[in-house]
């Protein structure tokens, strides 16, 4: 496999991605459209962890929460240029992830999943407890957009729906690129070595740990981005982001689109995302409706969607897949 | 701050903590025999609780309801387990996990539909209300008999795991699957009974804390991040870890009460920072 990505498959990719942010808010309104891509920048970063590193986690809304809390916070409270809470919510990701997944990643198996579990409960009851900084159950409220502005350029305001899917999905962009640059990097190729075969890995001189470290920080980054840009969207920051459902709504996203590469998540971002709004036009007890959902989805037709949605994100993925699976 | 306000809540402590026990200890056994986090747990404790509460209030009898919260809880998890996660065992790690998380999802909204989303509470029987006196201070009955029941309840099943021959079983489910399924025994049956087993103490602890705090909707949620941490800190070398740990987790949080009643959850999650920094594979963990 040639290590590096040909030039075409890059234009390609790229233009793909723009398509699907640009073809969406077509199809549905441009709230549903960001929060797909929101949920699929979460999903894609949750995706390093699950189908690249083999890591299982069931934590993810930890990073996802905190994220959206610092940028909310900061939103709601101080007038601050647009970078000020998207960094503030990356840095919280990686600093909170690097924190977490140094407790987490020392074990393997169910004892990291359950791990991961229990601190995603740990900052939820923080969460709850601190409700002076995160607005308790009643969710942080009171966050502003930032107006967008660049050196030599009218602000926009954000408030205007089309100009914050733009911001969206300019970042959606960045962020999924990105990812799929480090997956395909010398790390992205030993991540997957851990996962495979983690001795012969540390046999070649690589550190397991550290490797797993850095795509733990790496993958909260992320989501800590996609939570502050989900701390924009409606103006609040709800504690239910940081639940353990959360995490598992997350998973499960993924695993519906599909890991073996980036445009999976993407495709389970949109399916989850409709999904969840269509169960809960049909009924207040929504969840049941999912959970049923899920349940019939991993126990029938298992194979069939899941293979499915490979064969379909092979064919946007070209020939990346094989590179990945 | 007085002395016996901290005995007090040290025994408060103790009996939150063999609750938490019990839960973990289902919890432990699940994931022992079938390597799964049984993320329904929560809401197996909330159905015996439930189920409890009902039973209790229809006949007046706390053991009666006890007794259904237990049966009711069992045989849901046996279902589970035969019907759902027994049949993914060859497939995909994370279509186990799924599964459970699909479940629990299910379970919580199945409760609120039969039950509602008003809490309720209930005494306890008039032979378990009302005081006693330990000397030092007066101690509701009702706190010592969820000790001395879950305590009861914990030697049984241990009484079952380490001398029966069903123990001898599970004991060998837990640490050789294959070999145990070479002599013989179906280990598919026996997946079974273990989920129902494990389900059954989560739902007798639901009903024994029925008279404590009531039911709320809510409850298995809560109740399953305590499980869930409480294994963390026992580690998985041992399914008696959950034991030790369970108690540690009530002590620390009623200790915390004394002193700042609203971190008490959070407390918790500080005792299991300081048992994974001191020994990253829990108490009973195995290196």
């Amino acid at each position: 496999m040639n290590p590096k990505t040909p030039r075409r498959d890059l234009l390609l990719r790229t233009a793909l991605l723009a398509a699907i942010a640009a073809v969406s808010p077509l199809l549905m309104p441009t709230k549903i459209a960001a929060e797909i891509l929101i949920c699929a920048i979460f999903a894609c970063a949750t995706n390093l962890l699950i189908g690249y590193g083999g890591l299982f986690t069931f934590g993810q809304a930890a990073f996802y929460g905190l994220g959206g809390y610092a940028a909310g916070f900061l939103m709601a409270r101080f007038g601050l240029p647009w970078p000020v809470p998207l960094v503030a919510g990356l840095l919280m990701g990686a600093v909170s992830s690097a924190i977490i997944g140094a407790f987490c990643i020392r074990r393997t198996g169910i004892y990291f999943i359950m791990m991961t579990f229990a601190f995603n409960q740990m900052i939820y009851y923080l969460a709850y407890t601190f409700r002076n900084i995160t607005g308790g159950e009643d969710g942080l409220v009171g966050i502003k957009r930032p107006p967008f502005g660049l050196p030599g350029m009218k602000p926009l305001n954000l408030d205007n729906p089309t100009y914050f899917y733009i911001f969206v999905a300019a970042i959606f962009l960045v962020s999924v690129l990105a990812l799929f640059r480090i997956v395909e990097s010398p790390f992205g190729r030993v991540l997957v070595a851990t996962r495979e075969n983690p001795r012969r890995v540390a046999s070649l001189g690589y550190s397991v740990s550290r490797v797993q470290l850095v795509a733990f920080m790496i993958s909260g980054a992320f989501t800590g981005l996609a939570g502050a840009l989900y701390a924009m969207l409606y103006w609040i920051m709800p504690i239910d982001a940081v639940h353990w459902l959360s995490s598992g709504y997350v998973v499960f996203t993924v695993l519906i689109g599909g890991t073996s590469n980036m445009f999976g998540p993407i495709i389970g971002a949109g399916i989850f995302i409709w999904l969840q709004g269509f169960f809960s036009t049909l009924w207040a007890r929504w969840p049941l409706l999912f959970g049923a959902f899920v349940v019939i989805v991993v126990l029938f037709v298992q194979g069939g969607v899941i293979e499915l949605f490979r064969r379909l994100a092979g064919l946007l993925g070209g020939r990346e897949r094989a590179g990945a699976s | 701050m007085s002395l016996n306000l901290v005995c007090m809540q040290l025994l408060n402590g103790i009996a939150v903590g063999m609750l938490y026990a019990l839960m973990a200890f289902g919890l432990s056994i699940i994931k022992g025999l079938l390597n799964i986090p049984n993320f329904a747990h929560g809401a197996f404790y909330a159905v015996g609780a439930f189920v409890c509460f009902s039973a209790y209030e229809r006949t007046g009898s706390f053991w009666l309801g006890l007794l259904c919260g237990f049966v009711v809880s069992a045989i849901v998890g046996m279902a589970i387990e035969k019907f759902g996660v027994g049949k993914l065992l060859a497939s995909a790690y994370l279509f186990q996990l799924l599964l459970l998380f699909g479940v629990a999802l299910m379970l919580e909204q199945v409760i609120i539909l039969v039950w509602g989303t008003t809490g309720n509470s209930k005494s306890p029987p008039e032979f378990l209300q009302g005081a006693v006196d330990l000397g030092i201070t007066l101690y509701p009955r009702y706190l010592l008999f969820i000790t001395a029941a879950s305590a009861a309840i914990i030697t049984a099943v241990w009484f079952l795991i380490e001398k029966t021959k069903f123990g001898a079983y599970i004991r060998a489910g837990i640490d050789k699957k294959e070999m145990t399924q070479a002599l013989g025994i179906d280990i598919d049956a026996l997946f079974t009974l273990g989920f129902g087993l494990g389900a059954g103490l989560a739902g007798l602890a639901g009903g024994l804390a029925v008279p404590l705090v009531g039911v709320t909707a809510t409850m298995g949620t809560d109740m399953l991040s305590i499980a869930f941490v409480v294994v963390v800190i026992g580690g998985l070398g041992s399914i008696y870890g959950a034991i030790p740990a369970g108690l540690i987790a009530g002590i620390v949080q009623s200790l915390v009460t004394i002193w700042a009643a609203e971190l008490s959850t959070v407390m918790i999650y500080v005792a299991m920072l300081a048992v994974l920094t001191w020994r990253p594979q829990g108490l009973l963990g195995e290196r």
